[in-house]
């Protein structure tokens, strides 16, 4: 069974009496393991269906089942458990938290989830901001980081407490050509060491051409499905 | 998420925001200072008052008959203290310094004005002993064996008779037998006392020469309506006011049969105008501090509008709305310990000039009316009180909070992220 089954997936949102088909009867397996791009032009739907695959939205109709829990069936407490332990993100803007340090920033995650002791979450995060290059900036603020850096140390973060799956809105859109390049690099890497499962939306050749497998979503469906 | 983690990163938002954390903590540290020093300075014009009247008016505990006390409006002759010198001989006994006195309804004349008052007629050593009379003379003397037809006058109630020192005046009064007496007695000093009351009615002769005047020296162990009580100073006024009741106890326990009343009763008057007085400083900082809120809830607010994103961010990673609710309540509990603390601090600095410095009242005893309050005023340590300011500083504070946390808490995760 795939890691995560979506089935008729739709998502609707009203606005008064006018009505938006953000994602319409949208089916789709994800394995383990996969590096997936979502592509498609703005408005397309594929920052709905990230929210979705996030738990932070729940679809309209069809059901979403994330290895083998179906997802209607948990409340906002569940929802919440669910991402702490199963998702994690990445940002377009990075969205570090600015009053943390880097070490703080990756062990964030950790600290949420509450399931180790502090000397195993302060190796841990050790261990992910060396395999993101970042050692020696352990005690640094997001602000005295470069744009690379901070996404980085959101990568770090995403991955610090091995996810089942990392998702990822426009990963490089406001990297320059070169370090957008060094994270999908890095994250490539990452995928093929650790087998976490990476769910891309980007508008990036770069990234696509790194992309296994690219699914196409136009007008909240999927219009194309190619694996490499 | 655990709460060092929430409370490290309130505390660091707390202080991003320096501007915003100051001018809150600012006015915390207003309203709370003001309430610490403004509860010290009513202390010190209490305690001020309660010496004065102590000092110079009724002392610090008093021994009468119980039907004396009951009709003591009258300030009858014929409900005297049974043996006066029995009490004096209790009580000092158990190391008080005591004094008789008499108190009679006379009528003071300079042979063309006649004015009424409540006359006391004293031990002059012995009194001395118990009130501060002997030391407050603006002319004369505290009286003179030589001369014991003399009295001694408050300064304005000499003034407003045209009578100085040296000269006659003629004393009426009620003798115990309910027949009226007069005689004529020379003015040998004149008092200017912190109470007004003193200087304003006080007439004070020798015991001998007011059983003389009253036609009561037959009575066991001497005519006396009262025999009044010195007691040690105490540190604070509610020390005083413990003291009194302690002592008063012990008293009562030793004469039986008689009335024993300490310092609470004697000024209970003006001790019900110091709790009224009490209630309006609580409403003064109360107001201050809803002031000091409103500006909790603005800071909190504009902390929450300012860090959207990161909420959504947070509840991305699995933070609860409880955990977003608690981080946010624990930045205004950070800004209201803060402000609190400050407030604590510039309120005890207060207090040490009111106590180490005072405010000398004497340029304003004409505005003071019958209040009993001259000299230095100073203030009075209250950790009551401090304690009161800080705790309220806080819970003020981690209420204000609560409305901003809600709100934060209630924001959905995918409009939070889309927040720009």
């Amino acid at each position: 069974m795939a890691a995560l089954h979506l089935e008729k997936v739709t998502k609707i949102y009203r606005k008064g009496e006018n009505e938006v088909r953000a994602l319409d009867g949208v089916d789709l397996d994800i394995e383990a393991g996969e590096f997936l791009t979502l592509v498609g032009p703005s408005g397309s739907g594929k920052t709905t269906f990230l929210n979705i695959l996030g738990c932070l939205d729940s679809p309209t109709e069809g059901t979403i089942v994330y290895d083998g829990t179906e997802l209607h069936s948990l409340g906002e407490k569940g929802l919440s458990a669910y991402r702490r332990d199963r998702i994690s993100f990445v940002f377009q803007s990075y969205n570090l938290i600015p009053v943390l340090t880097v070490r703080e920033n990756v062990e964030l995650s950790l600290v949420i989830e509450k399931k180790l002791k502090a000397p195993e979450i302060r190796e841990r995060s050790r261990e992910m901001i060396a395999a993101v290059g970042l050692e020696g900036k352990e005690k640094r603020y997001p602000r005295e980081l470069s744009g690379g850096q901070e996404q980085r140390v959101a990568i770090a973060r995403a991955l610090v407490k091995n996810p089942l799956v990392v998702l990822a809105d426009e990963p490089t859109a406001n990297l320059d050509s070169h370090t957008a390049e060094d994270i999908v690099e890095l994250m490539r890497r990452i995928n093929a060491e650790r087998g976490t499962t990476f769910v891309f939306s980007t508008h990036d050749r770069l990234v696509m051409e790194h992309a296994r497998r690219i699914v196409t979503i136009r007008d909240g469906r999927v219009t194309g499905d190619e694996s490499k | 998420m655990t709460m060092g983690t929430l409370w490290r990163i309130a505390l660091r938002n707390t202080l991003r925001h320096k501007r915003r954390t100051i001018i809150t903590a600012v006015v915390m540290m207003a309203g709370i200072s003001v309430f610490i020093a403004f509860d010290s300075m009513l202390s010190g014009m209490d305690r001020m008052a309660v010496d004065n009247i102590a000092g110079y008016t009724v002392s610090s505990l008093t021994v009468r008959d119980p039907a004396y006390v009951e009709d003591i409006q009258a300030s009858p002759l014929d409900k005297p203290l049974a043996d006066p010198a029995a009490v004096l001989h209790a009580l000092a006994e158990e190391g008080l310094k005591a004094a008789p006195r008499i108190r009679f309804v006379a009528k003071l004349s300079n042979y063309n004005d006649e004015i009424p008052l409540l006359a006391a007629a004293v031990d002059p050593e012995a009194d001395s002993r118990v009130f501060a009379l002997a030391s407050s003379l603006s002319a004369g003397t505290w009286f003179a064996d030589r001369a014991p037809k003399s009295v001694v006058l408050g300064s304005a109630l000499a003034q407003e008779l045209s009578v100085k020192v040296g000269d006659s005046v003629l004393v009426s009064a009620q003798t115990v037998n309910d027949t009226t007496n007069a005689d004529e007695y020379s003015v040998v000093g004149l008092l200017d006392t912190p109470a007004p009351e003193v200087n304003r009615s006080g007439l004070f002769m020798p015991l001998a020469a007011a059983r003389e005047l009253l036609m009561a020296n037959e009575a066991k162990g001497g005519f006396a309506t009262e025999v009044d009580t010195a007691l040690p100073r105490e540190a604070t006024l509610n020390a005083t006011l413990a003291q009194g009741e302690r002592v008063a106890a012990a008293t009562r326990a030793l004469l039986p049969g008689t009335r024993v009343d300490p310092i609470a009763f004697l000024a209970r008057d003006y001790l019900a105008l110091r709790t009224a007085k009490a209630k309006y400083s609580f409403v003064l900082v109360f107001i201050v501090l809803v002031i000091a809120a409103v500006g909790i809830v603005n800071t909190i607010l504009m902390s929450v509008y300012s860090r959207v994103r990161e909420i959504g961010v947070l509840r991305a990673y699995g933070m609860t709305r409880g955990d977003i609710s608690r981080l946010f309540t624990l930045e205004g509990l950070a800004l209201g310990i803060v402000g609190s603390t400050l407030g604590l601090g510039l309120g005890a600095f207060f207090d040490y000039l009111l106590i180490a410095h005072g405010i000398n009242l004497d340029p304003y005893s004409g505005s003071m009316g019958s209040l009993p309050l001259s000299g230095v005023l100073r203030g009075e340590w209250n950790l009551r009180t401090m304690a009161i300011g800080f705790v309220f500083g806080v819970t003020v504070s981690l209420v204000a909070a609560l409305i901003p946390a809600r709100k934060a808490a209630k924001l959905e995760p995918t409009d939070a992220l889309r927040f720009v």
